[in-house]
């Protein structure tokens, strides 16, 4: 059968955003520390829009994080912190 | 004015779900540019990482008209579209095209300097992580000296072309270079550059650790060192009139090369030379050493 | 509806003008580069409401012009021989896209060793390119070709090749009737299609998985193959409203009864039909078929046109080396299955003249062969 594709070759925008590559690269995670003081740099940072800022809060998308760690090595205050995902033999995916 | 974090676009129009990999230089600077540019922008990116992680069948994380060209005809296309949105009385567009340094400087330039010389309304970035990453990391003309690369072992011989020193004799509106690590910086800049009315050039430096040989996490860290070093100077030429909007602390030089793979096998007397050449082009007494 | 004297080149931008192009992108080259003058000169004159944009090669010509179509505006552009070749990656990249862009093509001889002179080697370079290719036989046809290819390029989503060739047409001055603006305006509505669109966002030529790209190359020579009936029906719209019937795929003259046929496309087509009335008049029983669309090449049309001939000639511009003349090579193909003899030659190429008297002596000369022959036979070396 032959697929019903758009005459142009083209995507919906936006449409990855429902269904991100890469979530299963990631072997390492953000942690926002208490001692986050919200100065939204790593909001620039942050390659994927995995960490962006809502009303003056800072909110972290894990299903869009790769787990690069740019986040942490950048915050000046050290509130953000990477943990392995797989702890013991059998890990776990979060 | 100085711009804050807080009062940027919360719009995220390029970025959630690509497919680059994590720790992506180029996919850093598109989310900052879109912050300045917004929604009722159309971009051009030739063939590239860029355009790869793009999205792929039918899918993108682009949120605005992405279009993936062909290798060297980016700028050309933007002008074609620049055309039709007048021919049909459509304002208020920002018409960009965006490729990787081999698509602006190299293989992508004849449309560039094609494009740059009719001073079409247009953005034009390059996002340079010094080699052509999307085929594996090879050497192209922003590779730095002495740089290795997938099919350079022993590191380029001669010196990376100076992109924006061309762009800049093409006397366009705007011509700026930038680095992900000063995101407002970088973002002021294309702020500027969509508010004229002819041809803008915006130099980002984006690195790339695969390429690099860099730690994922410390993209921002080399993008930071380059231009503290000195080696990477952050500028603008305004209308021709050019001024430096980052005075670097000039850290040793060889705090960011030499922890690099791609410069570990550096001899201190390159760079010492290196070292040398940042002092006499910032006036402070590399002659004399 | 007025009659003036106009070239090959000035007819395709009097195609253009009637169009109301938008956007014009063009690089010169040799013979075509008066095509686009005229048009620049419409536009200076404020005779034209369209955007030119002066590229700095014909590789970004095709690129500003797909450029401008993907943002919905109606886009031409003309080039020849070595631009041609040059935009070659984005000729195919364009239908990929299927962007109704029209281009006309001076054609003209590639180089090595340079030449700057008539034949249709350059159009046939690209016929693997999946644009819609006509070939005109004299500068009315030009005009005319010129608009329907706009009415065939937007109702299937194609791009359309208008090939004339390089000086005997492009540089030739004959009669061309202009057809009225608003009844044009009535056959050629825009359809404005905007793919690159601020208020409807979509990412353009993603990537495409083996999961994808052959179901859109399938979808891609289905446009292909339904253009055999558009570009039937727009030649025969246009002759209802204009009056002037270009008979569609390919026409077929003096064939009731014929026995020997010329096959031929292009200005050729315009000097056969003239030695084909001279033969007639002697009693002779020839006839001509005329290939007007190159691609989609029109298998099932040429078989019912030539089903009763005994012997078929075909005379081609070209050379595809190591195997023939291109037109030659496809009619053989279109006929598989049937045992009609058939001679094809290659003549005229890179400017020397084909006149009356060389077809006539290629005529003679295939009655004469009674071996078909394997590949092309040259003619006038």
């Amino acid at each position: 059968m032959v697929k019903n594709l758009p005459v142009v070759p083209t995507a919906k925008a936006g449409s990855l955003v429902e269904t991100p590559t890469g979530i299963t690269w990631r072997i390492q995670y953000p942690e926002i520390l208490a001692n986050c003081n919200i100065c939204l740099e790593c909001t620039l940072f942050c390659p994927d829009g995995a960490i962006v800022q809502q009303e003056g809060k800072l909110v972290l998308t894990l299903k869009l994080c790769k787990g690069c760690g740019i986040c942490a090595n950048e915050c000046e205050e050290n509130a953000i912190q990477m943990i392995p995902e797989y702890s013991g033999v059998k890990g776990v995916f979060r | 004015m100085a711009i804050s974090i807080a009062d940027l676009s919360k719009e995220e129009l390029f970025g959630q779900g690509h497919a680059g990999c994590g720790g992506c230089g180029a996919a850093v600077a598109g989310r900052q540019a879109m912050k300045a540019l917004g929604s009722r922008t159309i971009i051009t990116i030739p063939a590239s990482c860029m355009a790869t992680l793009g999205g792929s069948n039918l899918k993108t994380t682009w949120q605005i008209p992405f279009y993936h060209t062909l290798f060297e005809m980016a700028p050309a296309v933007s002008s074609g579209i620049r055309a039709a949105l007048e021919a049909q009385g459509i304002e208020d567009v920002n018409v960009v095209s965006w490729a990787g340094d081999a698509g602006t400087a190299d293989i992508g330039f004849q449309s560039l300097t094609g494009a740059a010389e009719r001073n079409e309304h247009m953005i034009h970035v390059c996002y340079d992580n010094e080699m052509y990453m999307n085929t594996g990391g090879q050497t192209g003309s922003q590779t730095p000296m002495y740089a290795i690369t997938s099919n350079m072992s022993k590191g380029k011989a001669v010196k990376k072309k100076n992109m924006l020193a061309i762009m800049q004799a093409h006397e366009i509106d705007y011509v700026a270079s930038a680095s992900i690590a000063y995101p407002l910086d970088l973002i002021a800049k294309f702020k500027k550059a969509a508010e004229k009315p002819g041809f803008s050039y915006i130099h980002i430096l984006a690195p790339c650790h695969r390429g690099w040989q860099i730690p994922a996490e410390k993209t921002i860290e080399y993008a930071r060192l380059a231009v503290e070093s000195g080696l990477f100077e952050l500028y603008e030429v305004d209308e021709g009139v050019r001024n430096r909007t980052f005075e670097p602390t000039f850290i040793p030089v060889a705090d960011y090369l030499t922890t690099q793979g791609r410069f570990k096998h550096l001899t201190s007397e390159q760079v010492v030379k290196l070292q040398k050449s940042i002092n006499v082009y910032y006036g402070r007494g590399g002659d004399e050493e | 509806m007025s009659t003036t004297l106009l070239t090959g080149s000035e007819a395709a931008a009097y195609g253009a003008r009637l169009a109301r192009i938008e956007v014009l992108a063009y690089y010169p080259i040799t013979p075509a580069f008066p095509a686009m003058e005229r048009v620049s000169k419409f536009i200076d004159d404020g005779e034209l409401n369209t955007r030119f944009v002066r590229v700095e090669s014909d590789h970004s010509a095709l690129a500003a012009a797909l450029g401008a179509s993907l943002a919905g505006s109606r886009t031409f552009t003309v080039t020849n021989s070595q631009g041609l070749l040059y935009m070659t990656e984005v000729v195919y990249h364009t239908a990929g896209l299927r962007q109704p862009v029209v281009m006309a093509v001076a054609n003209r001889a590639l180089s090595a060793p340079h030449s700057r002179f008539p034949e249709q080697g350059d159009a046939i370079s690209q016929g693997a390119s999946g644009w819609i290719q006509l070939f005109c036989e004299n500068n009315q046809e030009v005009l005319d070709n010129m608009l329907q290819a706009f009415k065939i390029a937007e109702t299937i989503r194609l791009p359309v090749m208008v090939n004339y060739e390089g000086y005997i047409q492009s540089h030739t001055l004959e009669e061309v009737e202009i057809p009225d603006e608003e009844k044009i305006d009535q056959f050629l509505p825009l359809n404005r299609v905007r793919t690159l669109d601020v208020e409807h966002p979509q990412g353009v030529n993603t990537v495409a998985s083996p999961e994808f790209y052959m179901d859109y190359k399938f979808r891609q020579n289905e446009a292909m193959e339904q253009a055999l009936t558009v570009i039937n029906n727009v030649a025969s719209d246009y002759a209802k409203e204009f009056g002037r019937d270009w008979s569609g795929l390919i026409e077929a003259y003096q064939m009731d009864d014929a026995e020997h046929v010329i096959v031929a496309m292009g200005s050729m087509v315009s000097d056969a039909r003239i030695v084909v009335d001279e033969l007639r008049k002697a009693g002779r029983k020839v006839g001509l078929v005329k290939v007007r669309a190159w691609r989609p090449f029109p298998v099932e049309a040429l078989r019912e046109a030539l089903k009763n001939v005994q012997l078929i000639t075909v005379c081609d511009k070209n050379i595809v080396y190591g195997l023939g003349g291109a037109l030659g090579t496809e009619v053989k193909s279109a006929l598989y299955g049937q045992s009609i003899r058939l001679n094809s030659y290659i003549l005229g190429l890179g400017g020397r003249d084909v006149t009356t008297e060389e077809i006539k002596k290629v005529l003679e000369l295939s009655e004469k062969t009674e071996q078909q022959a394997i590949t092309s036979e040259w003619f006038g070396l």
